[in-house]
């Protein structure tokens, strides 16, 4: 991008996060888009940024993304409140001024744009963002690359102030600006980043001159804003028909909200393109839909269900801003969260979570924790990065997507967690990064000190059911697990990393194996093997690959702990450990 | 299986000593197009086992004129860094085996993958 941003283009988001993964989030906005104000709170990541919105919709470590409305001190409310108290105390506290919320959906609706902007010729499934197409007037059909929908925004000021700023803000165009520039040209460039911001400008140019051929008169005074409404292409897709204005007596000027109508398209819907006139006017007509979804924790559950909180919302946001409550299929979904902590409302920026991946089919682990794994190895340009026991790759692809220069090999016993990986690999395109073997983590065919990184997520013990499963079994898992990490250290380089995910108590007893008893020289066999004559301290590797006794413990204490980091699977936690592989 | 991976791969066949470079026995290779990326190439060239790296694209019929010996400054070189690529990436083995230099056994490859898999009498 060519311009820098100015101060008023920071936005305020918020993610939420897995528990645990809040650190590594946190690290990923700040190097990835300079972003400013983080704050860290259980379960979610505050920050504001100026980076553009493919960037920030690229995040690897959050669940969701939200564009922040409001965020205030918690709610006080007693118990004793009486309901009517205490709603009036809620929408007092929550809606506010009506400003802001224009002002936010307004916000959302161009970064709704921007992003389907951006994604257009990407590989992202169509159902992933569900964001709808506009047609220009007159255009016949549309390219192939417009496979999903993109939402357009325009925001402009009056013919003055858009003169004023039409060098700093993207948002502001006037409408002389050339608009020869049309939405299928714009579409095939959309990969190239510094053309993101001439994309944008390219819209708003596309748009102004639609509408300068469809209309003569244009408002002289006042805000033109169109968004389009937001509809996903899983649910029903028929046209929408809605015009928005609102009347906002606002410090400086009026404006006027039009919905400008919008086409469809899935991957099977071709519906007709309906074009709304645009005329400012100043009577209220048909409002935007809007559901609102709310957590209510804390002390704060006690007088509220979420049930209530939302209908007090709902029933005072339809009175101030006359938008219209729609339980099933709304344009606008806004989050409320009110916690003992803090109270929290935002508008979710995309249809599925940022965690769900649009390059990856079979998820095995969470994408976002496999990230966070990557992220510890300390991979570099021409690292040989492997996954001793890879199943569907999903580590793997992670690690592919951030790191372009390294190369990465995935091991596997089993032919269909193979195949889950040569699929999951192809799928996101990078079968040349990714390559598989089928091999056992227990004889890894691999030279000495050929890797950089290993990066595993043991299975061990998760496939047991029960307690007393797990118990029979685990000196023969513990076993496995020691001689798995034996054989990774002797094929990771000095200073390569090895980074584990294991179950708590897998963690426990891992770390009785790696740190040994104090004694360097004496082996000390683990339950249930038999007993061997402790080797010297220095064995060869030759030695090792020739007579892989389980009581070679000595030559784990070259590994080197450096962290830990416990992270949630869904039901269970895990325990992330990294590892660094020392001179012996 | 492409070059690159043949490269780290070696025999872990009980009792043998020497299992390294496995020979490439191959029924079907394949050539695909994939991007250059030079410093990818660079940074992966001094961890290659050169002489096993050039022994294994002769062995495919493939090394064209990859020389014996790794010339000295090879960065700044597009030329030498671009078939450098070819073999490491572009280059593939769908169907064959590999075989340990030392006792023979032989390892399938099926649909580009190695079966390394060692029988409990081989471990």
């Amino acid at each position: 991008m060519a311009e820098p941003r100015s101060e008023e283009d920071l936005i305020r988001y918020f993610c939420t996060a897995g528990n645990g993964m809040e650190p590594f989030l946190m690290e990923e906005v700040k190097k990835k888009l300079a972003a400013e104000d983080v704050c860290q709170l259980p379960g979610k990541v505050l920050f504001s940024s100026s980076a553009g919105i493919d960037k920030i919709s690229d995040l690897k470590a959050a669940e969701r993304l939200f564009l922040l409305l409001k965020q205030d001190s918690p709610l006080r409310i007693s118990a004793h409140t009486s309901s009517a108290k205490a709603a009036s105390v809620l929408q007092y506290r929550l809606l506010g001024d009506k400003n802001q919320w224009t002002g936010a959906v307004m916000t959302w609706s161009r970064l709704q744009g921007e992003l389907a902007g951006s994604r257009t010729t990407a590989r992202t499934p169509s159902s992933a963002l569900g964001l709808m197409i506009k047609i220009e007037e007159g255009r016949g059909s549309r390219g192939k690359e417009e496979e999903e929908g993109s939402c357009l925004v325009e925001s402009r000021k009056s013919p003055e102030e858009q003169r004023e700023e039409e060098n700093g803000n993207e948002r502001l165009k006037s409408g002389e600006q050339n608009g020869t520039r049309t939405l299928e040209k714009k579409r095939k460039r959309n990969h190239e980043e510094e053309e993101e911001e001439a994309e944008r400008k390219n819209v708003e140019k596309g748009k102004s001159a639609e509408r300068g051929r469809r209309r003569e008169e244009e408002a002289e005074t006042g805000m033109d804003v169109e968004f389009n409404s937001y509809h996903g292409t899983d649910v029903n897709q028929s046209t929408t028909d809605l015009e928005n204005n609102v009347e906002s007596s606002s410090r400086t000027m009026d404006f006027t909200e039009r919905l400008q109508n919008v086409n469809t398209c899935g991957d099977k819907d071709q519906t007709p393109l309906i074009v709304g006139k645009s005329k400012p006017e100043l009577s209220s007509s048909i409002p935007v839909s809007f559901r609102i979804s709310c957590k209510c924790t804390g002390s704060l559950s006690r007088c509220f269900s979420a049930q209530e909180v939302s209908s007090v919302m709902g029933a005072g946001l339809s009175r101030l801003l006359g938008w219209k409550v729609d339980l099933k299929n709304p344009q606008l979904e806004i989050n409320v969260y009110l916690g003992d902590d803090l109270c929290l409302l935002g508008i979710p920026l995309t249809r599925s979570p940022l965690a769900k991946r649009s390059y990856i089919k079979t998820t095995g682990l969470r994408s976002t924790v496999a990230w966070a794994m990557t992220c510890l190895a300390h991979i570099q340009p021409g690292s040989r990065v492997i996954d001793p026991m890879c199943g569907a790759g999903t580590i793997l692809i992670e690690a592919a997507q951030e790191h372009e220069a390294a190369c990465f090999l995935g091991l596997d016993i089993d032919d269909g967690q193979l195949q889950k990986a040569s699929e999951n690999t192809a799928f996101a395109e990078l079968g040349h990064r990714i390559h598989l073997l089928k091999a056992s983590s227990l004889a890894l065919p691999l030279t000495s000190s050929s890797v950089d990184a290993v990066i595993c997520d043991l299975p061990f013990g998760r496939k047991f059911g029960t307690k007393t499963d797990m118990a029979a079994n685990l000196p023969l898992i513990l076993a496995e697990m020691e001689r798995s990490v034996l054989l990774i250290k002797i094929v990771l380089c000095v200073g390569g990393t090895l980074v584990l995910l294991l179950s708590p108590q897998l963690s426990f007893l891992l770390k009785k194996v790696l740190t040994g008893p104090s004694s360097h020289q004496e082996a000390k066999p683990p339950p249930g093997t038999e007993n061997s004559p402790s080797p010297s301290v220095c064995a060869t590797k030759q030695q090792a690959k020739a007579s892989p006794q389980l009581s070679l413990l000595p030559r784990l204490s070259s590994l080197r702990h450096e962290a830990t980091f416990r992270v949630s699977l869904g039901a269970i936690d895990g325990l992330i450990h990294k590892y660094v592989k020392t001179e012996c | 299986m492409k070059l690159l991976t043949h490269n780290m791969l070696t025999s872990h066949v009980k009792g043998v000593s020497k299992g390294y470079p496995l020979l490439i026995k191959a029924t079907q290779v394949k050539v695909n197009e994939v991007d250059f990326n030079p410093k990818f190439v660079s940074r992966m060239i001094p961890k290659l086992e050169w002489g096993a790296l050039v022994q294994a694209a002769e062995g495919l019929g493939h090394r064209q004129d990859l020389p014996g010996e790794l010339v000295s400054d090879y960065e700044q070189n597009e030329d030498f860094l671009k078939k450098v690529h070819r073999i490491l990436l572009e280059v593939e083995v769908m169907e064959g085996c590999l075989q340990c230099p030392e006792s023979g056994r032989e390892f399938p490859i099926s649909k580009g993958i190695p079966n390394m898999l060692l029988n409990e009498d081989e471990v």
